[in-house]
């Protein structure tokens, strides 16, 4: 007795101990910064961890058994093709405008490349597995999005070596990893983007941060962007979805005065707290000069930095910030420099066959230093690798460049990648051009809207820094802005143009050859008594004095 | 033994003839819904709307976002151009936002070219496409097929660079019949000349009807002087006018679609073609005045070809053609072939008259829904672990009591 008494007393403790699940955690964050020119930059982020998740084997892919997936909060469709790919860690943004770094200085997230970016870190033992799954997962994830990443073929497919290192973990199976990169500047982003995105979040909109998120609103930003990334950590699965927007509360509110709310940016407010968030937080960076009140009143202020705690709210959250005086545009940069370097990429030349890429790089401070500068640039612009030139304050420096890694284009089948080392002395201004050539399309490869010409995908940086155990650490990416290139555009209206005129000369050819090689020309003698008797036709020809009658001829 | 023979061979003749009077009214079990705007451009923003009004209207009747296909071949609510950003309207006033905030395009920008569209109709897509870009119907699904754009004489333009022609979208269709990948499609086209376009069809099954005749125009129907360009075309703009009156439950026929066209006000003479379709369009009166009323100034009558075969469709006694057959989901599934009680539900329900002007729908205003009511924390939520440690102590004691009471009764 006192033995089945032992063992029903174990069985409650074990069910007791089953009803706490703590195998997923969704937490949610939005960082508000005030930026110098009066916008406000908003960033949310939607964690959603897997405990003890361990990403797909791809050797598992053979066979169809994979473990049945039940979650609660992680989102099912993701997780379905994510296993389906066997993907260690995919990043997929979608953004539109230009991030201006200069002014509003490093974005939480970032990928702020314009349009779509995906990037993928695969396992596998052959390159061709992994191009048919990045093939599934990109055709995936364009149903999923509403986007068209179907089109991020092979002729906008590159691994770049150095410049995306993993964010997260990569599982030692004895198999080699791969990077695929692929991006789309030309993508646009609305709301059926942003309507699936949502639908991976555990509470929707319906409540939590992401009730502010109005598509409206969103869109009318000066720069938006929603962003999703998968990383694998020795915790599990991480999938982190974020949005991040630049709003003008000047331009909205149309009054001179830079205050800003959620109302008033959003036309919402956080009125439920989402249930199942293990921590649901707002941050409001103080803005460190001038006069201004935040409210409501900020339980806890750490290093600047406002913190909220929506997580048991009963209230209707509207934080926002207000300023007595009216807003005065800064007339000089910012000082000290928000980015240690600036970049302008612009594409020289005004012939539609050749052109020069050039790349203006200001080095804000005292120190040397070292960018990791690549270009993946689609095959319709082909590089002369010797022809780059390196001007330092209109010297010619060679040093200035090293560590040259080229992947060639193939026309019509893959981009180039181009990988190099820039070194940037103090305060300094450097100049990178090169001779490029411009590629005359095939007829069926122009898109329907020719004349606008092909966005370019924006070139990124990255700034190398040496640490104390001589290995480089990577910095934060800078991704400069894309470029729109104007190739030779066919008339298209001339394969109609020779079709027609081909036929009519063929139809008119071949016309009087036949009436002259078939048609008999007889005279046809006309009786004068017969004048009054005949037909009205016959008058007329009577008329034409002497003509023989060749309308009556093809009776023959 | 003859007589045995020859009454069975006679009874079974019966029931395969009943059979078969039952398949061609055989209900639908699931819609479907194509809509296409082929063209490219801010200026015509209108193809969009009218697209975005169909996919509004076709969603509140009931057909679910994984049964749409919506190709919009531009965007136009994120457009640079777009002052009201998000948003895509087909009134100048500005009432209704078609975009809103849940709306799924499945095939957007550079994708919506011919051969994705013919592709998408007759299944033939590569394997690496995703499930919302299929068009996954079967044999008993009806389809409602919706383009608009710039067109002509027996032609669609796709994006201003390539067409689609009538001969091509009829062979598309008898694939489709071929494959058993449709019961009834219902085709609109909303273009110049459009009903050049259903001209060629030639598989059984399909209702069409086009918003002008071969040789005349159709006419946008009003600028918005805030985005600058027109927002909804004449003929898109009165069928949505109507299809506001419908709702899920509605038993309003196609005939009383296709005699709310008010000629006028439309601004071109919409065609019907039902030779090809087996039910009747609805009920006598109404259908045989199609055509004849005022402003129909084409000779002989709208265009309707078909209209001989209606009196005798209506003879066999068949169903009659339901808006909500095709522009909702199914409401009534007739799943053991007693379609009858179902339709007794309906015979104390009042048909709106159909020649009545429609009024304007009335403006729905969004209000917020009042804040949830402050509730107190109570202790479990404090502290968590307390509920499972209180089930536990009850248990266990009820076990207790429980095996204290069987001891004491055997010992």
């Amino acid at each position: 007795m006192l033995r089945t008494g032992l063992f029903l007393i174990f069985l409650l403790l074990s069910s007791v101990f089953c009803l706490e699940d703590s195998t997923e955690e969704f937490e949610e964050h939005l960082s508000i910064k005030s930026l110098k020119d009066g916008r406000v930059a908003f960033s949310f982020t939607f964690k959603t961890l897997l405990r003890d998740a361990i990403p797909r084997d791809p050797r598992t892919l053979a066979f169809d058994n994979d473990d049945s997936q039940h979650y609660t909060l992680f989102p099912l469709t993701l997780g379905q093709i994510l296993r389906q790919y066997a993907i260690t860690e995919l990043h997929l943004t979608l953004n539109a405008g230009k991030w201006n770094y200069d002014a509003w200085g490093y974005p939480d997230e970032p990928d702020v490349g314009v349009g779509a970016e995906l990037r993928a870190w695969m396992a596998g033992d052959s390159i061709s597995s992994i191009d048919d799954r990045w093939q599934g997962v990109r055709n995936a994830l364009a149903g999923l999005f509403c986007a068209s990443l179907g089109s991020l073929d092979e002729q906008r497919t590159t691994s770049p070596r150095s410049t995306f290192p993993p964010e997260g973990a990569l599982p030692d199976w004895g198999l080699p990893h791969e990077l695929r990169h692929a991006s789309h500047a030309s993508e646009h982003v609305c709301t059926e983007n942003l309507t699936p995105f949502l639908k991976l979040l555990p509470c929707k909109s319906r409540s939590g941060l992401a009730m502010l998120l109005n598509p409206h609103r969103i869109f009318d930003a000066d720069w938006h962007g929603i962003g999703l990334h998968v990383i694998w950590r020795p915790e599990g699965v991480e999938v982190r979805l974020s949005v991040q927007l630049v709003s003008d509360p000047l331009r909205v509110s149309g009054q001179k005065k830079q205050d800003w709310s959620f109302s008033s940016l959003f036309d919402r407010k956080v009125e439920k707290a989402c249930p199942i968030a293990k921590s649901s937080r707002v941050s409001v960076e103080l803005p460190s000069s001038g006069v201004y009140r935040v409210y409501p009143e900020p339980p806890q202020v750490k290093d600047g930095i406002a913190h909220y705690d929506l997580k048991n709210a009963n209230e209707v959250w509207d934080i926002g910030t207000m300023w007595p005086t009216d807003f005065e545009y800064p007339l000089s940069k910012p000082n000290p420099a928000l980015v240690p370097f600036s970049v302008r990429r612009n594409l020289l030349g005004s012939t539609q066959d050749r052109g020069q890429l050039s790349i203006v790089l200001t080095n804000n401070e005292q120190d040397v230093l070292q960018l990791l500068y690549l270009e993946t640039m689609p095959w319709i612009i082909q590089f002369y690798l010797h022809t780059i030139r390196v001007h330092a304050d209109d010297a010619l420096r060679d040093d200035l460049i090293s560590n040259i890694s080229y992947i060639l284009p193939i026309p019509h089948a893959r981009p180039a990648t181009f990988e190099t080392v820039l070194t940037l002395p103090g305060q300094s201004t450097i100049t990178f051009t090169m001779d490029v050539a411009k590629a005359f399309l095939r007829y069926t490869e122009h898109p329907p809207d020719a004349q606008r010409g092909w966005d370019l995908p924006p070139a990124i940086f990255t700034p190398l820094r040496q640490s104390s155990h001589n290995s480089t650490n990577l910095g934060k990416r800078v991704y400069s802005p894309s470029l729109l290139v104007d190739l030779a555009t066919p008339d298209f209206s001339m394969p109609y143009n020779v079709i027609i005129f081909t036929c009519s000369v063929v139809a008119f050819i071949f016309g009087s050859v036949f009436n002259v090689l078939t048609r008999k020309f007889i005279v046809v003698r006309l009786e004068p008594q017969k004048r009054s008797e005949s037909s009205p036709s016959k008058n007329l020809d009577s008329d034409e004095s002497g003509k023989p009658d060749t309308s009556k001829s093809n009776v023959h | 033994m003859r007589l045995l023979s020859l009454s069975f061979s006679l009874f079974t003749f019966i029931l395969l003839l009943s059979l078969s009077q039952s398949h061609a009214s055989s209900q639908h079990t699931n819609n479907w819904a194509v809509l296409v705007c082929s063209s490219r451009y801010w200026f015509n923003y209108r193809h969009m709307a009218n697209a975005l009004g169909m996919y509004r209207t076709v969603k509140r009747l009931g057909i679910p976002d994984s049964n749409i296909i919506l190709m919009l071949a531009d965007d136009a609510a994120c457009n640079e151009r777009n002052s009201f950003a998000g948003s895509v309207y087909a009134n100048p006033g500005r009432h209704l936002d078609l975009f809103g905030e849940n709306i799924e395009v499945d095939y957007r920008g550079y994708e919506v070219t011919v051969e994705n569209f013919l592709r998408l109709l007759t299944g033939r897509l590569p394997p690496s496409f995703p499930r919302s870009k299929r068009l996954l119907t079967d044999s008993s699904s009806n389809i409602f097929i919706y383009l608009t754009g710039h067109g002509g004489n027996e032609f669609l333009k796709f994006q201003d660079n390539e067409e689609v022609s009538a001969h091509d979208i009829a062979d598309a269709f008898h694939q489709m019949y071929e494959g058993g990948r449709y019961n009834e499609i219902f085709f609109m086209v909303d273009t110049c000349q459009a009903n050049s376009m259903y001209s060629k069809f030639y598989s059984p099954g399909i209702l069409a009807t086009g918003s002008s005749v071969v040789g005349e125009n159709s006419y946008s129907h009003e600028n918005d002087y805030d985005i600058g360009v027109a927002v909804i075309d004449s003929y898109t703009h009165y069928v949505l006018e109507y299809m506001e009156k419908v709702n899920k439950t509605s038993r309003l026929t196609m005939a009383d679609l296709f005699t709310s066209y008010d000629v006028p006000k439309i601004g071109s003479h919409p065609g019907v073609r039902s030779d090809l379709f087996d039910r009747p369009l609805g009920p006598e009166h109404p259908m045989n005045e199609y055509g004849r009323g005022r402003g129909w100034t084409v000779e002989g009558g709208g265009e309707w070809v078909g209209r001989e075969m209606e009196a005798e469709k209506r003879g066999r006694g068949l169903r009659e053609a339901l808006i909500t057959d095709f522009f909702g989901g199914v409401v009534e599934v007739d799943v053991d072939g007693e379609g009858e009680s179902v339709l007794q539900l309906f015979e104390d329900f009042e048909c709106p008259p159909v020649f009545k002007e429609p009024t304007p729908p009335p403006i729905k205003t969004y209000s917020p829904p009042p804040p949830a009511p402050v509730s107190s924390t109570s202790l479990f939520d404090e502290y968590p672990f307390l509920r499972p440690s209180l089930a536990f102590v009850i248990l266990g004691a009820l076990f207790a009591f429980v095996f204290s009471g069987v001891i004491s009764r055997r010992s």
